[in-house]
């Protein structure tokens, strides 16, 4: 007599299960049937993978999350998510699900780019999303990736015209609301030859005891054009974050993104940059500032596909409490890759004797004629500097605190708007309001 | 207003003071001097609170306080200020920064108002014409890539905005050439009242030219083995150290 048992993952994906896709174009529903197909050949990432050997994601196959569209939203608990004194393009996803009432969306063809849904974009900008959609995410072995593509309900679509040079920032809002959701929001940036842009995408919760948000960005570089994206992650502690971001850029291009995990349960990053043209530049800066329970995980991979590219990395984390930190970044030289310039940085302060940090490094250079650095500190608050500054009158909190500022500011100061700089200083104040 | 009894401190288990007495009153100008390794900046240390030093014995009263039971921000806030004889470099703060929290800091320590920006800002255009101390320093991270004598004038201008009652100088003059010398030695006369004293530790007589104290304090394997007036620096001057450690050991 044959039983069938199902597995945790077996079961996870079941409940993942039940959304209609069938309007979609074939093409789209192709992604969709193939990250499916990985699935169920992958098994739920554990601790017996290297990649995930010091995050556990047990409790999230184990939790029966699945895909709910909010009831009942309330326009205020909407626009406490905006950041004050930002003049942007918002656009908002709840549960993964578009929200046009609270999004301005820009689809002329006169304009000189493209902010809207990706599901309207799938239909009314068709050629333009298909050649990107699910391009760089085609891995096969990544779970959440597939998990992503498969089930993933919308996001946001911006496409910017050859030389465009967009008036003012774009601010994607990702929103949880509910018990055991899963949410997967999806953004495809496409920017094409010479323009610019830059988009802040920053994750929230109205209100939820437990959720899944499993996250894309996927970022397209054209020739010359210059992409910055600002990602903030501010859920609640009842939130499992698993994302994965992919850029991909052609010659002579810029692309710099600011990661900032603030808040959740679980954040798990997986940052993919291939430098595809020659003469191009990524920048890649994180800051983590965490307390409590929190526990983040940043995996960074650089690929310099061609020759004369630069990378720059540096990831601070400042520990609090019990949080603990994990940064993977490596580097990938290709041998044709001569003239690479690669700088990667890990810095990291404990402030208590619970908090923990691992840090993994990770160079393959295959050229011969490269210049590539990488450094890693681990260590506390400066007693020299922190009792000068107690001598002239701080009291030890105020002077933790400007030790704090200036540690992890190097990196902040990377984000250049006012307003996005002031909601995440405030964001890392909260978290280090209990330094004593 | 300063008062050292028998202080005695060790650290990492090496007793450097051993039975140290020192009365300062306000308007008084102390200089202590002394060989290298007799424990000047320890003294100095202890006195602004570094945790390093375990004080074993005796006690600091300063304007009636007990000075050992305050934290190092206290004794600022009560009006200690030392000139360390190597400011630290702080990366990422910004001088003016650093200066309008201490102040501030300072001032509510001291029951006073915070300063309004133009106020501050008028206050501290004043202090560094005092130690001509560079405009373009103020934004630059505390001490980094700063020159040896702009460290030190930067010292000397935190200690104008603090308004100390008792300052406390740690070879505030070694590596400075003359001009230097002078403006340090200005700043510290233009700061001077009858309601404040400062202690000089140096090594040089050439400082107490230009700041002349009252009393001159010869530091000696933790002890002060000798006071004089400001004509023991010029007796030391010429004939060094020798002679005081010899008198000192045969009395002992
Ligand atoms: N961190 C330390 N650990 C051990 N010994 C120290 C330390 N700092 C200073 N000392 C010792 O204490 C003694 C006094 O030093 P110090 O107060 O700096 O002397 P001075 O300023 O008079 O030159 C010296 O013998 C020095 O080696
Ligand atoms: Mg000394």
């Amino acid at each position: 007599m044959a039983t069938l048992t199902l597995n945790d993952k077996d079961r996870f994906l079941i409940n993942q299960e039940g959304q209609d896709f069938s309007h979609e174009a074939k093409t789209f529903i192709k992604i969709r049937e193939l990250a499916l197909k990985n699935l169920k050949e992958l098994d739920f990432p554990s601790k017996k993978l290297e990649d995930w050997k010091y995050t556990n994601v047990r409790e999230v196959s184990k939790t029966e999350f699945r895909p709910q569209s909010a009831i009942n939203i309330i326009d205020e608990k909407i626009s406490a998510h905006k950041i004050p004194n930002l003049n942007a393009y918002v656009l908002v996803f709840v549960n993964g699900f578009f929200a046009p009432k609270y999004s301005n969306t820009i689809e002329q063809k006169e304009s000189g780019f493209i902010i809207t849904n990706l599901n309207k974009a799938k239909k009314d900008f068709i050629k333009l999303v298909e050649p990107h959609l699910g391009f760089q995410t085609r891995a096969k072995d990544q779970f959440f990736v597939n998990l992503n593509s498969a089930f993933s309900q919308d996001g946001g679509f911006i496409y910017v015209k050859p030389n465009v040079q967009l008036d003012k920032p774009i601010h994607i809002i990702n929103l949880v609301d509910g018990d055991l959701v899963a949410s997967y929001p999806r953004n495809l940036i496409i920017a094409e030859k010479c323009s610019e842009v830059q988009v802040i995408v920053s994750y929230e919760t109205i209100d939820s005891n437990s959720a899944l948000s499993n996250v894309i960005n996927e970022v397209v570089v054209g020739e010359g054009a210059n992409v910055k994206l600002d990602k903030i992650q501010n859920e609640n502690l009842n939130t499992f974050h698993v994302g994965a971001d992919f850029a991909k850029q052609q010659k002579n291009s810029v692309f710099t993104i600011n990661t900032i995990p603030a808040n959740a349960k679980l954040i798990r990053n997986n940052l993919n940059i291939i430098l595809d043209g020659t003469n191009s530049v990524a920048n890649l800066y994180g800051a983590v500032c965490l307390n409590g329970n929190i526990h983040v995980d940043n995996q960074t991979y650089v690929d310099h596909a061609k020759p004369n590219c630069e990378s720059n990395e540096l990831y601070k984390a400042v520990l609090n409490d019990s949080a603990t930190n994990v940064f993977n970044g490596k580097i990938y030289v290709n041998k044709i890759a001569q003239k690479t310039n690669a700088f990667q940085s890990n810095a990291n302060i404990i402030l208590s004797d619970n908090a923990s940090s691992n840090a993994k490094p990770q160079l393959e250079i295959y050229a011969d004629d490269v210049k590539c650095s990488h450094g890693c500190t681990i260590g506390q608050f400066d007693d020299e500097a922190l009792f000068y500054l107690r001598s002239r009158g701080m009291r030890e909190s105020t002077a933790q605190k400007v030790l704090l500022d200036a540690f992890i500011g190097e990196v902040l100061d990377n984000i250049k708007t006012e307003p996005v700089r002031e909601y995440v200083d405030e964001l890392i104040a909260e978290n280090f309001n209990s330094l004593n | 207003m300063l008062k050292i009894e028998g202080l005695e401190a060790e650290i990492e288990g090496k007793q450097i003071l051993r039975g140290l007495n020192l009365e300062v009153k306000p308007g008084e100008i102390h200089a202590i001097m002394g060989p290298n390794g007799s424990g000047k900046s320890t003294l100095a240390s202890v006195l602004a609170g570094r945790e390093d030093y375990e004080v074993t014995a005796g006690s600091v009263d300063f304007l009636g306080k007990d000075l050992l039971d305050l934290a190092p921000e206290e004794r600022a806030g009560e009006g200690v200020f030392l000139a360390f004889q190597y400011p630290v470099e702080i990366p990422g703060v910004s001088n003016i920064n650093f200066i309008k929290t201490a102040v501030n800091e300072v001032r509510e320590y001291r029951g006073l108002p915070a300063m309004e920006t133009k106020e501050f800002m008028s206050h501290l255009k004043e202090k560094q014409k005092l130690v001509k101390l560079s405009g373009k320093l103020a934004n630059r991270s505390v001490n980094e890539g700063f020159s040896g004598g702009e460290k030190k004038r930067n010292e000397i201008f935190q200690m104008a905005m603090l308004e100390p009652k008792l300052g406390v100088l740690d070879e505030t003059d070694s590596g400075l050439d003359i001009d230097a010398l002078r403006i340090v030695a200005n700043g510290v006369n233009e700061l001077k009242s009858n309601d404040n004293a400062f202690v000089v530790v140096t090594h040089y007589q050439r400082l107490l030219d230009y700041i002349v104290p009252d009393f001159v304090h010869v530091l000696y394997d933790g002890k002060i083995v000798k006071t004089g007036s400001k004509e023991l620096a010029l007796e030391l001057e010429d004939k060094g150290y020798d002679w005081i450690i010899e008198e000192f050991e045969k009395k002992s």
